[in-house]
C-alpha cells in the first residue's frame, strides 16, 4: 500500500487526502488560547494561582475563587506547539533523565523557567540558549499553592513533591489520593461493585477536604451557588460531547479521533460556562449539518479504528493525515471516550462532589486491564471498529499498562491490533517508519479477512 | 581463619537459597504443609502473612532473559516488573498459593496486572496503600487495607488471624531486623569487612526465608563477627544509593569494591532501607503496622511516597555523616520513574555539600561493567585527590 492509494480513472492516481476537520473546533483554540493568554497576566491582577495536576478539580478551584493552571495541559499546549524544547532543555539541565515521563519533565521545566525568571535562583548545568520571557514556557505565573489530584499515576503524583520542592517547600500544597479501579472482588466492574462505591466515597472526603484547604488558605468562602453552577455548565457541555461523539457512529463517520482530541483542552480545564456549552452545541451541530450533508470525515473512508493511549501531542496533525492517508478513519479512542466527564448522568447538579469525585476515578489509566477492555471493546463494538492502534507512550508507563492485555482481548474477539512507538510530549520516541509498516500491515491483514 | 571459614560457609548457604527462593519455597511447604505467598515491594509487612501460617516470600528479580513476558508488559519497564511478570509467563510462580500488595508505583500494578491476566487462577489482591503520608485521610485508609488483607489472607490460609498471632510474627520480624541492623552498624563502624555482595544476601535471604529459620543463623553470625572483629581493605569509603525493590547486581557491587572502594552504608531496598524500621510496640497490631508504614518514610525516606515533611536527600547526607562515607554511587534501575523524578534532588543536595557521587543506571539484560568502572575509578581518584579532581574539572 502506498501512500497514493486508489486510482479515481484507471491510470491516473489520487492525491492522497487529508483528514477534513471540523471547522467548529477552531473556537476552542481561540477560547484555550484566551485562557492561557489571561492566565499568564494573573500576578499582574492580583489573582491567586494554583498549579495543579491529575483531574479537572477547575470547577472547584473557580469556586474558590482562585486561578489555575494545569500543569500537564501547558505541558501538551507547549509540545502540539512544538514548544517544548527549551522546556524540557532546562529539565535535563536541572538531571532529568529522557526516560522520565516527559509531560512531567517539560512541565517541571516550566517550573525552573519560572522560578529563575522569579529568583534566579536554580541549579542548572549550562543550560544552552536560556530563553527570555518571550519564550511561552517560562510565561507560567509563579504559583501560590499546590493542589495534587492525579489519579491512576504515581508518577503524577509523585510530580508535584518535586515540583513543591522545586518552589524551596514553602507554598501550601494538598493532595487527593487515588485508589486504582482495581477489581479484588467478583463483584468489581466498570461503575459497579463494592470497591467503586467506597472509591467514589473515599475521593468524595478528600474534596471536601480540598475545599476547606483552600477556604483556609485564600480567606475566600467557598462560593457553593457557583459550583453548582459551573457543573450545571459542565454536565451540560458534557452530554452535548457524548452526543456529538455518538453521532460518529454514523458510516462513513462524520467526524474522527483527532477532533475530540482538538476539544480535549476546552473540556478538561475552561470555565464552566455558557461558552463551553456553546462550544460544544457548535461542534454537535456542525457534526448533524455533515451527517445531513452527506459529508464525512475521510473521502473514501475504508477501515474503522480505535486509537487506544494518551496522545502524542508533537503529531496529532501528522497523525490524522496518516491515517487518512491510508482512507483509515480513527473512530474512537480510550482517551476521549472514557475520559473527561464522560458519564454526565453521574453528576447531581445539586450536589455535584460525589459526581466529580467519581469522574476523577474514571481517568481512562486508573483502571485494571479488565475494566479497561470492558469499556474499550464496547466502544470498538459500538463504533463497528476493524482493529485497534496502540501507541505504545515510551515515558508513560500509565497510558501503556495493561496495552498488551487489551490487545490479546481484542484479538480474541477477531479484532486486529497494532503498536506504535511515540510518547506524550518527546518528539524523539516517534518512529514514522515503525508506524507506516504495521499500519500497512494491518489494514493488509483487515482486507484479508474482510475477503474470506 | 577458622571462623572465617565458617561465616564464609553460612553465608554462602543463604546466598544458594537468595538466589533460588522458589526452591526454598517448595522445601519450607513440603516440610510444613503451608501456604507460600508472594509479596511484592516495598512496603508490604511480612508479618500479616507469618501471622497466617504461610511463608512470606518477597518476590525477587530473577537473571533468565525476558522471554514470553515481552507479550504482555512494554520492554520500557524496569527490569524488576519485566521479570516478574516473565516469571509468571513461564510457569515459575507455580509453586506460590497467592500474589499480594500493597504498593502504588505505575509500573508495579501494570506489571501484576499482566500476571494476573497470565495466571487467571492465583489469588492475586492489591491493597492499596495511599501513597501520600500528609493527609489525615491516609492513615485511616492503610488501616483498613491492612484489616482487609488480614482478612484476606485469613481465607486463602483457612485460619483466622489472631491479634495474638500478629504480635508474635511481629516480634520474630523486630528480632531479625534488629540482628541485621547491628551488621549493618559493625560494617559502618569498620569491625567487619563484609562485602556488598555478602551484605545483600543476609538482606535478600531474609526477604525469602522462613524468619524463625534466618533469625537462628544470623545469631550465630552475629556472634562470629562480634568476636573476630575484621578491618576492611578498601580505602575509599562509599555509600550506595537508591535502587528501588530489587537487588543491583552482584557483580557490579564487586566491581566497585575492586576500586580499592568499601562500601559502608546504603540505602537500596535490598539493604538497610528493608530493614531499618521496626514496628513499634502497641496493643493494637493493625495500628502498629500502619505506624511501620509511616515509620519507614520517616527512618529512611522513599520518593515512591509522597511527603513533604521528610527528605531522602536530607537523610541520605546525615546518613554519610554518620558512617564517613566520602562519596555515594547512585543506583537507578534503568525506567524507574520515581528514582529518575526524584535525582535532581538527590544531585543538588550532594552538591551543596560537595559529596562527590556517580550515577549508575542498572539494566536487566545486563552491563557494561568495564566502561562502568573506568567512571568508579574516576570518583575514586577524585575523593582520593581532591584538588587533582578540582583542577581538572576547572581546566
Ligand atoms: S507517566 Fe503518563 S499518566 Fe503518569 S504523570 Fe506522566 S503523562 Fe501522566
Ligand atoms: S519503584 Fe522503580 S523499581 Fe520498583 S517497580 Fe516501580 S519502577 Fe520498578
Amino acid at each position: 500500500m502506498s501512500v497514493i492509494t486508489e486510482a479515481t480513472k484507471p491510470g491516473q492516481a489520487r492525491t492522497a487526502p487529508n483528514a477534513n476537520r471540523l471547522v467548529s473546533t477552531r473556537a476552542g483554540g481561540k477560547l484555550v488560547k484566551d485562557y492561557w493568554d489571561n492566565l499568564f497576566t494573573a500576578r499582574d491582577r492580583g489573582a491567586t494561582v494554583v498549579w495543579y495536576n491529575g483531574a479537572a478539580i477547575n470547577p472547584i478551584l473557580q469556586a474558590a475563587g482562585v486561578e489555575w493552571c494545569h500543569g500537564e495541559a501547558f505541558g501538551a499546549r507547549l509540545a502540539a506547539m512544538h514548544l517544548e524544547q527549551p522546556a524540557q532543555l532546562a529539565g535535563e539541565a536541572y538531571g532529568y533523565i529522557n526516560e522520565l515521563c516527559s509531560y512531567a519533565r517539560t512541565t517541571l521545566g516550566c517550573a525552573l523557567l519560572t522560578k529563575q525568571e522569579a529568583t534566579a535562583k536554580i541549579e542548572m548545568d549550562g543550560l544552552p540558549g536560556v530563553p527570555d520571557k518571550e519564550v511561552l514556557a517560562s510565561r507560567l505565573p509563579p504559583p501560590d499553592l499546590f493542589v495534587n489530584a492525579y489519579a491512576g499515576c504515581s508518577t503524577g503524583q509523585q510530580w508535584d513533591e518535586v515540583s513543591y520542592r522545586v518552589f524551596d517547600k514553602e507554598l501550601p500544597f494538598f493532595k487527593v489520593s487515588y485508589p486504582l479501579l482495581w477489581g479484588n472482588r467478583p463483584d468489581a466492574g466498570y461503575l459497579r461493585g463494592e470497591e467503586w462505591d467506597n472509591a467514589s466515597k473515599f475521593v468524595a472526603s478528600q474534596l471536601h477536604g480540598l475545599i476547606e484547604f483552600l477556604e483556609h488558605q485564600t480567606g475566600n468562602r467557598f462560593d457553593w451557588e457557583g459550583l453548582r453552577e459551573s457543573m450545571h455548565y459542565i454536565k451540560r457541555a458534557a452530554q452535548l460531547r457524548i452526543e456529538a461523539l455518538e453521532l460518529c457512529k454514523a458510516r462513513p463517520t462524520p467526524a474522527v479521533f483527532w477532533d475530540w482530541v482538538a476539544s480535549i483542552a476546552p473540556i478538561n480545564f475552561l470555565p464552566g460556562n455558557q461558552a463551553l456549552v456553546d462550544y460544544f452545541a457548535a461542534v454537535k451541530a456542525e457534526i448533524e449539518d455533515r451527517l445531513r450533508d452527506g459529508v464525512s470525515s475521510l473521502p473514501n473512508e475504508r477501515y474503522r479504528l480505535a486509537f487506544d493511549g494518551i496522545m502524542n501531542w508533537n503529531k496529532v496533525g501528522w497523525l490524522a493525515n496518516k491515517f487518512a492517508e491510508h482512507d483509515a478513519a480513527v473512530v474512537c479512542g480510550r482517551y476521549t471516550h472514557n475520559s473527561f466527564w464522560h458519564e454526565p448522568q453521574l453528576i447531581d447538579e445539586d450536589d455535584p462532589i460525589l459526581g466529580m469525585a467519581q469522574h476523577y476515578l474514571l481517568c481512562p489509566f486508573n483502571h485494571s486491564a479488565r475494566n479497561l477492555a470492558e469499556q474499550v471493546l464496547r466502544d470498538c463494538e459500538t463504533y463497528g471498529i476493524d482493529g485497534i492502534v496502540f501507541h505504545a507512550t515510551r515515558t508513560c508507563r500509565s497510558a501503556t499498562n495493561g496495552q498488551l492485555l487489551l490487545a490479546k482481548m481484542a484479538q480474541a474477539r477477531g479484532m486486529q491490533t497494532m503498536f506504535f512507538e511515540g510518547d506524550v510530549a518527546d518528539e524523539s520516541f516517534y518512529k514514522d517508519e515503525v508506524l507506516q509498516n504495521r499500519l500497512e500491515a494491518m489494514l493488509e491483514t483487515i482486507d484479508v479477512q474482510r475477503g474470506r | 581463619m577458622e571462623q572465617s571459614a565458617t561465616i564464609n560457609g553460612i553465608i554462602a548457604d543463604l546466598a544458594q537459597i537468595a538466589a533460588d527462593p522458589g526452591r526454598y519455597a517448595s522445601g519450607w511447604k513440603a516440610r510444613r504443609e503451608g501456604r507460600v505467598v508472594g509479596i511484592l515491594p516495598m512496603n508490604f509487612p511480612p508479618e500479616i502473612v507469618h501471622a497466617a501460617g504461610a511463608l512470606p516470600v518477597l518476590m525477587q528479580e530473577d537473571d533468565a532473559a525476558i522471554t514470553y513476558g515481552r507479550s504482555l508488559l512494554h520492554e520500557f519497564y524496569c527490569g524488576y516488573t519485566r521479570s516478574l511478570v516473565d516469571q509468571a509467563a513461564t510457569g515459575k510462580l507455580a509453586g506460590y498459593d497467592g500474589l499480594f500488595l500493597v504498593d502504588h508505583c505505575v509500573a508495579l500494578l501494570g506489571a501484576v496486572d499482566a500476571v494476573r491476566f497470565e495466571l487467571p487462577e492465583m489469588p492475586v489482591y492489591l491493597a492499596q496503600f495511599m501513597a501520600s503520608m500528609d493527609e489525615p485521610t491516609t492513615r485511616p485508609q492503610v488501616g483498613e487495607q491492612i484489616a482487609a488483607l488480614r482478612q484476606r489472607l485469613g481465607e486463602l490460609c483457612g485460619v483466622s488471624i489472631s491479634d495474638a498471632a500478629i504480635q508474635h510474627s511481629i516480634a520474630a520480624y523486630n528480632r531479625n531486623r534488629g540482628l541485621l541492623r547491628k551488621v549493618y552498624d559493625l560494617r559502618r563502624r569498620g569491625r567487619i569487612a563484609l562485602g556488598s555482595r555478602q551484605m545483600q544476601v543476609l538482606i535478600k535471604s531474609s526477604m525469602v526465608m522462613d524468619v524463625e529459620e534466618h533469625t537462628a543463623i544470623l545469631t550465630k553470625l552475629v556472634a562470629l563477627f562480634e568476636a573476630y572483629p575484621q578491618v576492611p581493605e578498601g580505602q575509599v569509603r562509599l555509600h550506595l544509593s537508591g535502587h528501588f525493590c530489587h537487588a543491583p547486581r552482584p557483580e557490579l557491587l564487586d566491581m566497585i569494591e575492586s576500586c580499592g572502594v568499601t562500601v559502608v552504608d546504603d540505602d537500596v531496598f535490598t539493604g538497610y532501607r528493608y530493614i531499618a524500621t521496626d514496628v513499634p510496640d502497641g496493643p493494637d497490631p493493625v495500628e502498629a503496622l500502619t505506624q511501620w508504614y509511616f515509620d519507614r518514610n520517616s527512618n529512611v525516606p522513599c520518593s515512591t511516597r509522597a511527603q513533604k515533611t521528610v527528605d531522602w536527600e536530607g537523610y541520605l547526607v546525615d546518613s554519610l555523616k554518620g558512617s564517613g562515607a566520602q562519596g555515594v554511587v547512585v543506583l537507578i534501575a534503568k525506567f524507574c520513574e520515581p528514582h529518575m523524578l526524584y535525582y535532581p534532588e538527590l544531585r543538588k543536595a550532594l552538591h551543596r555539600e560537595g559529596i562527590p557521587h556517580l550515577v549508575v543506571e542498572t539494566e536487566h539484560e545486563g552491563l557494561a561493567l568495564e566502561m562502568l568502572k573506568t567512571r568508579v575509578e574516576a570518583l575514586v581518584e577524585g575523593i582520593r585527590r581532591p584538588r587533582i579532581a578540582t583542577a581538572q574539572a576547572l581546566a
